[in-house]
C-alpha cells in the first residue's frame, strides 16, 4: 500500500491518464450493457409487469401471440381465478390529427381479471367502456393527452385515452389496453373465439383441444428480433470485455516495464520481490476501483440527463456485476508483468 | 566478514566472451576500510556486485557473514542484503517516487528492528548536511546531495558491511573529507567492514588497505 500510494502521489499525471482510460472503457461497457438491457426490457416489460410464468396458446401458433386464437372449446376445462387473465393481441397503428402516428400493440383484456386490475396508472383512470383505452406512457412522451380520441387501424370508430400506464411495452411497441370484443372485431373473429392467450402468474399445466401451456420464457425467446438483438449485444459486450482486458493489461504492463529500473534499485537494497509484486497489484486494484467508480458516477449522470424516450436501463445488479468484472480483469492484467518483476536483476542497479 | 575465494566472472560467450575478473582471493574485515582502485574496465564494479551478492560468480565461492551465498534462496538473499549490506550505488540509488524521509520509512516497513533510532538518524543527517532535504524528491536534489542521501539510506538499516561505488564522485573536497571521516569512524567505532570502489585519492588517507585492480586481477595489496 505504501509504495503503491506514494508512487501514484508522485506521478499524478501518468496515473490520472490511466484512470481516465479505465474510466472511459468502463463507461463504454456500462453504457452498452444499459442500452442492451433497456432494449431487451422493451420487449418484455409488459410480461414482466404481469409477473407471468405460464402462457396457454394455440399449439399450432408456433409460439406467436398474433397467430394464436383460443376458442370456447379449447378453454372448456379452464377455471378462472385471481392468477389468470385473457389477452387478445393484435398489432395496430394509432393515429390522431396533429400527433405522430404510433405503431402499437392492441391488447384486449377483461376488467374482472388481474391484468386490468394491476395496471399502474401514471395519470388518468382505467378504461370503463368499450370505446375507452389506457395506453403506455410512450404516447404521452409523443404528445398525446388524456381525452384524445385515437383512430386504430383495423378497428371501426374512435377510442378515447382515459389513462397512461407504466411498463406497458410488448416487442418494443407500446400497448393499448382495450376490451376483448374490440379485439375480436379488429381480428374479424366470431363470438366463439375467447382470446389469443391465457396468462398465468404461476407455473401450471393445461392441455385441451388446441390449447397448450408453455413457460413464458419460450414466448419471450420467440419474440421477433429479441433473440438476435440479445445475441448481438451479448457478443459486443463480450468482445468489449476481452478487448478492454487486453488494453488494460497492456497499459499495466508498460507501466511496470518502465519501473523495472526502480525495482532493481529496491531489490539491491534488499526489498523482497514479494513487496514489489504486491505493490504492483495493489496499485492496479486502486486504479481500477477509482476508474470504475468514476465511470459509475458518470453513468448515473448520463441516466439522469438522457431523454426518457431512450431505451436504457441500468439495474444496480448489472452495475455491480460489471464493476466486479472490470476489477477482476484489472487484477488479472496486473499479474502479467509479475514474471518480469520476479526476474529483475538487482545487479542492474549498479552501472 | 566478506570473503571471495578463487572468484571468476565471465560475461557472454563465444566472440563476446569477456573475463571480467579472475582468480580473485579477497577479504574485507570488520573494523577496516578497504579501497579498490584501478582504471575503468578493470572489473571493480563486477567485484563489488559479486561481493554484495547482487550477482553470482561464474566460479568460486562467496561467503558473507559466515553464509555461503550460492546456498541461499532469493528470499534469504534479500534478507541478508537488507540487514547486513549497505549499498551506496553509483547513479540511480534512490527510489524516485519517495521523498528522502520516505526512503527511510520504506526500510522501517520491511525491517522492523535494528534500524537507526530517531536520534541516530538525526545525527547522521546533520553530519551529512542533508537534514533540510527530508521532504524533497530525488529529482529535486543536486548530484552531491543525492550521493549523501544515498549514503544515509545505506547506513540506516545499520548494516555490518558497507559497499560503495564511487561514493564521493560528485562531492566537493570538504564534503568528500566528511564522508571519508564518516566511513573511517564507522569502521573504527562501529566495527563495520567498508569497501569503497573509487578513483578519489582524497579517500586514501582514511583507508586501512588499498587494492589496485587491472584486467580483472588484483595487482597490489598496499597497506
Ligand atoms: N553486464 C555485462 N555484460 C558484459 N560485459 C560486462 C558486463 N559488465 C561488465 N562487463 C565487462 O567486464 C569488464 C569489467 O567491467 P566492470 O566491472 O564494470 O569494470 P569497472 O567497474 O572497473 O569499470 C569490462 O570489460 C566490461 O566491459
Ligand atoms: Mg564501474
Amino acid at each position: 500500500m505504501f509504495l503503491a500510494l506514494k508512487e501514484i502521489k508522485h506521478e499524478k499525471l501518468r496515473y490520472s491518464l490511466i484512470v481516465l482510460i479505465i474510466l472511459l472503457i468502463s463507461y463504454l461497457i456500462f453504457l452498452l450493457s444499459a442500452l442492451a438491457i433497456g432494449l431487451a426490457s422493451q420487449n418484455t416489460q409488459a410480461i414482466n409487469s404481469w409477473q407471468a410464468k405460464t402462457v396457454v396458446l394455440n399449439e399450432n401458433a408456433n409460439l406467436s401471440l398474433t397467430q394464436s386464437v383460443l376458442t370456447k372449446k379449447d378453454l372448456q376445462d379452464w377455471h378462472q381465478n385471481a392468477d389468470t387473465a385473457y389477452i387478445g393481441q393484435v398489432p395496430t397503428v394509432a393515429k390522431k390529427a396533429g400527433r405522430p402516428s404510433v405503431s402499437a400493440q392492441f391488447f384486449g383484456i377483461k376488467s374482472q381479471q388481474f391484468i386490468y386490475q394491476k395496471q399502474v396508472l401514471l395519470a388518468g383512470k382505467r378504461a370503463r367502456a368499450p370505446h375507452q383505452v389506457t395506453v403506455d406512457v410512450t404516447f404521452k412522451q409523443k404528445g398525446y393527452r388524456l381525452g384524445d380520441w385515437l383512430k386504430l387501424s383495423g378497428a371501426k370508430g374512435k377510442y378515447q385515452i382515459t389513462g397512461f400506464v407504466r411498463d406497458a411495452k410488448y416487442n418494443i411497441a407500446p400497448i393499448i389496453y382495450g376490451t376483448l370484443p374490440v379485439w375480436r372485431k379488429m381480428r374479424l373473429l366470431g363470438p366463439d373465439v375467447v382470446a389469443s392467450a391465457v396468462i398465468y402468474k404461476r407455473i401450471t399445466a393445461y392441455h385441451h383441444g388446441n390449447a397448450k401451456h408453455y413457460p413464458i420464457a419460450k414466448l419471450v425467446a420467440k419474440l421477433p428480433g429479441y433473440h438476435a438483438q440479445n445475441l448481438t449485444f451479448g457478443l459486443m459486450i463480450g468482445f468489449l470485455f476481452v478487448i478492454s482486458l487486453m488494453i488494460i493489461a497492456v497499459f499495466l504492463y508498460i507501466l511496470t516495464i518502465q519501473k523495472l529500473q526502480n525495482f532493481a534499485v529496491m531489490r539491491a537494497q534488499g526489498i523482497p520481490s514479494r513487496v514489489l509484486v504486491s505493490a504492483t497489484i495493489v496499485q492496479a486494484v486502486i486504479l481500477m476501483i477509482v476508474g470504475v467508480a468514476l465511470a459509475l458516477a458518470l453513468m448515473q449522470i448520463t441516466l439522469a440527463l438522457l431523454p426518457a424516450a431512450v431505451p436504457i436501463a441500468f439495474p444496480p445488479m448489472i452495475g455491480l456485476v460489471t464493476a466486479v468484472g472490470m476489477l477482476l480483469m484489472g487484477v488479472l492484467g496486473s499479474f502479467i508483468p509479475v514474471r518480469s518483476i520476479l526476474k529483475v536483476d538487482p545487479a542492474q542497479a549498479i552501472s | 566478514m566478506i570473503e571471495l575465494k578463487h572468484v571468476r566472472k565471465i560475461y557472454g560467450s563465444g566472440q563476446a566472451r569477456v573475463v571480467a575478473i579472475q582468480d580473485i582471493n579477497f577479504k574485507i574485515v570488520q573494523g577496516e576500510v578497504a579501497l579498490l582502485m584501478g582504471p575503468s574496465g578493470a572489473g571493480k564494479s563486477t567485484l563489488l556486485t559479486i561481493a554484495g551478492s547482487l550477482q553470482k560468480p561464474s566460479s568460486g565461492e562467496v561467503v558473507i557473514a559466515g553464509q555461503e551465498v550460492s546456498k541461499l534462496s532469493t528470499r534469504e538473499l534479500s534478507k541478508l542484503r537488507l540487514s547486513e549490506l549497505g549499498f551506496v550505488l553509483q547513479a540511480y540509488n534512490l527510489v524516485p517516487f519517495l521523498t528522502v524521509a520516505e526512503q527511510f520509512q520504506l526500510v522501517d516497513r520491511i525491517k522492523h528492528n535494528g534500524n537507526l533510532s530517531h536520534e541516530e538518524l538525526d545525527k547522521l543527517l546533520q553530519r551529512l548536511d542533508i537534514k533540510q532535504l527530508l521532504n524533497k524528491y530525488p529529482n529535486q536534489l543536486s548530484g552531491g546531495q543525492r550521493q549523501r542521501v544515498s549514503i544515509a539510506r545505506a547506513l540506516y538499516p545499520n548494516p555490518s558491511v558497507i559497499l560503495a561505488d564511487e561514493p564521493t564522485a560528485s562531492l566537493d573536497s570538504e564534503r568528500a573529507v566528511a564522508v571519508g571521516q564518516l566511513f573511517q569512524q564507522l569502521a573504527q567505532e562501529y566495527h563495520k567492514a567498508v569497501l569503497l570502489v573509487t578513483h578519489d585519492q582524497r579517500l586514501e588517507t582514511y583507508a586501512d588497505h588499498i587494492y589496485q585492480m587491472l584486467d580483472g586481477k588484483i595487482q597490489v595489496a598496499d597497506n
